[in-house]
């Protein structure tokens, strides 16, 4: 309910602005719209009005992000009761202000119209009382034959003790965890170790050295934000000598934690398990242990020596991890950090992290026991079973339990197996805790009122003991039994609570931890590695950075999000290197069957993928998730028009039954593989088409030539002449007089390319911010997408060396703008302010603008997007003009903030200070790689930057006077050879 | 060359027709106007709430009640709560009331409740006690006097903190009986009063009103 809450009653006769244009010519037409009055359109104020609530004014919550386990702080700016927009919440002390593009996504989740609103039985909606009556009668009934309630992870102290207690009513009750993505491995390994099955929180930021055995810690891996804000801290050249980690990765595929690495070696999973356990024997050697037979040769050898070296040196201040779930490898990384004494600096299990809980072991035991017929009680919540485990007979095994429930967000594939299933509310829209790390607790609490009829677990399990409370309920006797008491400082329990409310998180005592290192673990580690037979393929499967495990997948966001590393949208497909396919004689877009041995099969188009390794065939996850047909409808009708799916099918293929249980865990990586071409092909869609920063062999120059896109630089270098790799300076000779002062602010942005992972949490902010529609497939395709910052990823294969950079590009606001001589109607013009305006109501369309934009940022608006189904407008940001057809448009440094930052401060009689105005894309940026402020004031971060030897601006040499620079992207590594331009 | 002057004469004729009808449309009309310009608006409200007597004759602050227009780009629209402050005492005009209490004093009998006409409307939205609410007690519809295109974003607070009168946009509003659209709105008529202010200042104070297009489109 809420003033400016605008009803539109179409009077027949009523004819608005637009529409008026659309059918007459403006001169005569304006005569005869003048006589008549437009809608009627009405102002419904509050009966009564909420305190804390100005129309027209934003109001926050703390609360923390859902969209996945990792609980980063989020800040929920609310609109007229509805939220608008999600934040990181910079005093969190685990995301430390900046949230992933999964993150901000996840608010779109909120208004989607196809998630679960009631509760269903046997196909049918039914009330709560209804279900419960019939849930409670059949729990009496089976229950002796077993209870078991299998979840994602659960790090809510509140969730954890229902389960407790509802477990303790029946002998035969058990609660397994597991995770989709899972690193069950990691935690087996520390009972082996360390004698406790923990996670251990990673301090990256204190590693000198990081070896990253395939853990996409920058991507994907535990808790991404966490982490890349870390890298970065650890990562400052700020610094004299710098404090700089040097970062090694392994890894088969190009995952984006690789594509950032300053040494990357390309490695097919068996030569991976044997890196690893020659580092291992060096280290155990170095450390006077007698190790035999653990090595065989292999071509690695240097490398791993000096890598060895630099860890031993840098004993208790490196870092080794790896993402393969694997138990043996992962003993292996215990040992080589336990010998290192990197426990207690770099890894902490005394405050370990829970943000991983699966047990894959606890998995199997149950998964055998459907199998046996001895489960009588399955209840399901927040998992996905059906669809991301490789077990092809549970869904005719779910059949013969007596009871099944379901608890989803939507009728997904082990949902609408069930017998009965319960809609689980939005993380928005509902009270909920965690502790993602020991001794951090976060509260989630609800920013709308909710859309659904959903309940928690909690409450869910609590009701069916008998007991009938809120999930708010719930927590607040938790709070008060259970965490106040582990607090030191506040006096009262209403006062802990709200201060934890308010900062949306508390810091109290970690349950100790008692681990002691167990020796006699080394005997475990032997030195079996079969090798597959020559030309034979190794799977890896990895998670999508954009759907994550499919529990994302209904989100046209992440969607049309381009993949951080391949730039590839709505689709997966197995990445597979250049010579492999060349010799299986297969182009981009051809579809081939991928077969395991045991009659597993998906079918999946080829993506060339430069920097994988040639025995490898990479498979994203969370794809081919039931309903996402929906997207069929998505994007513009028009007689070319090509649907994103065909009707019926789905957005990519599911991979999931390629995973393979072995010895008891998940394996996503090491399947031998053939790969069969079907004779189909597809067309792959990518929103870049050329990779490289050297120039095609077309423009007729030597290839050798690089272009003045991308500094980049070695730390050894940089260290001895800090503006190492700079292009060589052209004088700019501009007929331009130089008449625009920009007397007051003069807006500018700085993007740190040495702190920027390419991770694309500020493209999706970017969105949500500015009301960017998603277009579809096809328009991508066509080169139409819609996003304000794209980020350009190039390859470089010079010198015979592999590497990769990313680059945000957005409108870069040059001050001599090419886009504003050209435009013959005025509509993008210059400001006091040195922004490039982009005048939506003056645009007639011509797109000579876009044309003539050296930097291909702007976007036009070839039709009026649908926007998804009718529910997700309420996540428009009401601040900002939802372009029509037609238009232009195009980054605006998020003028609406500026705006309302200058006449916040007028209104409060102050100047407008350094950081007041922060753009979408810098406040959600992980890594704090973008700067934005007034250039005009000596004092601010900005200005500091763009004297630093490290600034640049991208094609300063064509005279455009860009308002947007760039750093320098450093990497401590070897020198390349290159030729440079003159 | 005789032809060429013929078309010639036939434009300028066409173009003085055309004139002409358009001055002669205008004489039987004085309602011409542009799109969307809807100066001289004044619908009629679900409620005759009289700002001449709230603001006019009792000297309300129309802060009092548009409170938002300090803090918010919005001025807001009192909720019904807002009436009820005073509303639950007052429920009609003073004359009819002492009139009611003259007669029952003379009938020798206790005065009854006097409520007029447009607050009882007001009661059916928000009792005045627990006893007297209404089952669906349900926010009033006012119909939308001033209403900008959407792509227009106007601040109140930006124009009231810096000094400028609510009545130099929306007139007199403290003589009006019902309200009435005084100014046209149009983007001119914006653009003119930032110049004024930029040279004059407002109330002998100097501001800077900007004339960027994104000042008020973005």
């Amino acid at each position: 309910m809420s003033h400016e809450h605008h009803h539109h009653e179409d009077e027949p006769t009523g004819l608005d602005r637009r529409s008026f244009l659309k059918m007459a010519g403006f001169s005569f037409g304006a005569f005869l719209a003048g006589c008549r009055e437009g809608k009627l359109e009405k102002a419904i104020p509050f009966l009564i009005q909420p305190e804390e609530v100005t129309p027209g004014l934003a109001y926050w919550y703390s609360t923390t992000c859902g969209g996945c386990n990792a609980a980063c702080g989020i800040l929920a700016k609310n609109r007229d009761g509805r939220p608008v927009k999600l934040e990181g919440n910079s005093d969190h002390s685990l995301s430390r202000g900046g949230l992933c593009a999964i993150g901000q996504a996840s608010l779109l989740g909120l208004y989607d119209s196809q998630r679960l609103r009631n509760p269903v039985a046997h196909g049918k909606q039914v009330t709560w009382n209804e279900l419960d009556a019939a849930v409670r009668a059949a729990l009496e009934r089976h229950s002796s034959a077993g209870v078991r309630i299998l979840t994602g992870t659960v790090n809510s102290p509140t969730t954890l003790s229902v389960i407790n207690r509802f477990l303790a009513r029946y002998s035969n009750a058990q609660h397994i965890q597991y995770d989709a993505i899972s690193y069950s491995a990691i935690l087996d390994a520390h009972t082996i170790s360390h004698g406790v099955r923990v996670l251990p929180r990673y301090h990256i930021e204190k590693a000198k050295t990081i070896v990253s055995f395939a853990a996409d810690f920058l991507g994907s891996w535990i808790s991404p934000v966490e982490f890349t804000s870390a890298y970065r801290k650890g990562r400052s050249l700020n610094e004299t000598p710098p404090i700089f980690s040097q970062h090694i990765q392994f890894e088969s595929a190009l995952s984006l934690t690789g594509s950032n690495a300053d040494i990357r070696v390309a490695v097919s999973p068996q030569e991976m398990q044997l890196c690893l356990r020659h580092l291992m024997e060096i280290i155990l050697r170095k450390a006077g242990q007698s190790v035999t037979g653990l090595t065989v040769e292999n071509s690695f050898a240097d490398r791993i020596a000096s890598i060895a070296e630099k860890l031993w040196a840098g004993r208790g201040e490196s870092l080794v991890i790896c993402g393969v779930n694997d138990r043996k490898m992962q003993l292996m990384v215990n040992l080589i950090n336990e010998i290192l004494g990197n426990y207690g600096t770099t890894l902490d299990i005394r405050r370990p992290s829970q943000q991983a809980q699966g047990n894959d072991a606890g998995l199997k035991s149950l998964l055998d026991e459907i199998d046996e017929g001895k489960v009588g009680v399955l209840i399901t919540a927040g998992c996905n079973p059906l669809y991301d485990l490789p077990a092809p007979d549970l869904a005719a095994q779910l059949l013969t339990i007596p009871l099944t429930v379901a608890m989803s967000d939507r009728l997904d594939e082990t949902a609408s197996a069930a017998q009965f299933a319960c809609p689980l509310p939005h993380p928005l829209e509902g009270w909920n805790d965690a502790e993602p790390v020991a001794g951090i607790v976060a509260i989630t609490q609800p920013v709308i009122q909710s859309l659904s009829n959903g309940r928690s677990l909690a409450e869910s399990l609590n009701c069916w003991m008998g007991e009938k409370k809120s999930a708010y309920e719930l927590i607040r006797e938790e709070w008060n039994a259970n965490i106040f008491k582990r607090t030191s400082g506040a006096s009262t329990f209403d006062e802990f609570w709200n201060t934890a409310v308010m900062a949306g998180f508390a810091q109290v005592n970690p349950l100790p931890v008692k681990s002691s290192f167990n020796q006699s673990s080394f005997a475990s580690v032997s030195s079996d590695t079969a090798f597959p037979a020559a030309g034979s393929l190794m799977l890896v499967l990895h998670p999508s950075l954009a759907t994550f495990d499919g529990r994302h997948a209904h989100n046209p966001w992440l969607q049309e999000l381009p993949d951080p590393v391949t730039k590839i949208v709505w689709d997966n497909y197995a990445s597979i290197s250049k010579s492999t396919a060349q010799r299986l004689n297969v182009a981009e877009g051809d579809v081939v069957a991928v077969n395991a041995g045991d009659g597993t099969r998906v079918e999946l188009p080829v993506h060339i993928q430069p920097g994988q390794h040639d025995g490898v065939v990479a498979i994203a996850l969370g794809y081919g998730r039931k309903g996402t047909d929906r997207f069929s409808d998505i994007g513009p009708k028009w007689i070319q028009s090509r649907p994103t799916v065909e009707k019926g099918n789905l957005v990519g293929i599911n991979a999931a039954p390629m995973i393979a249980f072995v010895n008891g865990t998940l394996q996503y990586t090491g399947r031998s593989v053939t790969l069969a071409p079907t004779g189909r092909s597809v067309e792959l869609v990518s929103t870049q088409e050329y990779d490289s920063l050297y120039n095609p062999d077309l423009l007729g120059k030597p290839t050798t030539e690089r272009r003045p896109i991308v500094q980049e630089t070695t730390l050894a270098a940089y260290s001895k002449d800090p503006s190492a790799g700079s292009f060589h300076k052209h004088e700019i000779v501009s007929m331009w007089s130089d008449d625009h002062k920009y007397a007051g602010h003069h807006w500018g942005m700085v993007i740190d390319l040495t702190a920027c992972t390419g991770c694309s949490a500020c493209v999706v902010s970017c969105q949500a911010e500015n009301n960017i529609p998603v277009v579809g497939r096809d328009e991508v395709r066509r080169n139409r997408e819609m996003t304000w910052i794209r980020i350009d990823r190039y390859y470089d294969e010079s010198d015979g060396k592999f590497s990769v950079a990313h680059q945000p590009m957005m409108c870069q606001h040059c001050g001599n703008a090419p886009c504003e001589t050209v435009c013959p109607v005025l509509a993008t013009v210059h400001n006091e302010e040195g922004l490039n305006q982009q005048v939506y109501n003056r645009c007639v369309g011509t797109r000579y603008c876009a044309n003539n934009c050296p930097y291909k940022i702007r976007r036009f608006n070839w039709f009026h997007y649908y926007r998804g189904d009718d529910m997700q407008r309420m996540v428009l940001n009401p601040d900002v003009t939802v372009r029509d057809r037609g238009v232009m448009e195009k980054c605006s440094f998020c003028i609406q903030r500026i705006q309302l930052a200058k006449i916040e401060a007028k209104r409060d009689g102050r100047p407008l200070k350094d950081g007041d105005v922060q753009p979408a894309c810098a406040q959600s940026c992980p890594a704090s790689a973008i700067t934005f402020g007034d250039m005009n004031d000596s004092g601010s971060r900005i200005a500091k930057l763009m004297k630093n030897p490290r600034y640049y601006r991208v094609l300063e040499e064509i005279g455009v006077n860009p308002s947007v620079g760039y750093m320098t992207l450093v990497h401590d590594r070897e020198e390349k050879k290159e030729v440079t331009h003159g | 060359m005789n032809w060429l002057k013929s078309r010639l004469l036939t434009v300028i004729l066409g173009v003085a027709v055309l004139l002409a009808g358009s001055v002669f449309l205008t004489s039987f009309t004085n309602n011409i106007k542009l799109p969307d310009n809807h100066q001289g608006y004044e619908p009629v409200q679900p409620i005759a709430y009289s700002h001449r007597l709230h603001a006019g004759e009792l000297g309300i602050d129309c802060l009092h009640c548009h409170g938002g227009a300090e803090r918010s780009k919005n001025a807001g629209i009192p909720p019904v709560k807002t009436c009820m402050n005073c509303h639950k005492f007052v429920t009609a005009p003073w004359v009819d009331v002492k009139a009611e209490g003259d007669l029952a004093d003379k009938e020798k009998r206790k005065s009854r409740e006097i409520i007029s006409p447009e607050l009882k409307k007001l009661f059916e939205h928000m009792g005045r006690d627990s006893a007297s609410a209404p089952a669906n007690p349900a926010p009033i519809e006012w119909v939308r006097v001033h209403n900008l295109p959407a792509h227009v974003y106007f601040n109140h607070s930006a124009h009231v903190n810096a000094g400028v009168s609510c009545q130099k946009c929306h007139g007199a509003v403290e003589t009006m009986e019902r309200v009435r659209q005084v100014s046209d709105l149009s983007m001119g008529w914006c653009v003119n009063c930032h110049r004024e202010a930029n040279v004059f200042g407002i109330s002998g104070t100097k501001v800077q009103a900007s004339t960027d297009c994104v000042t008020c489109h973005h």
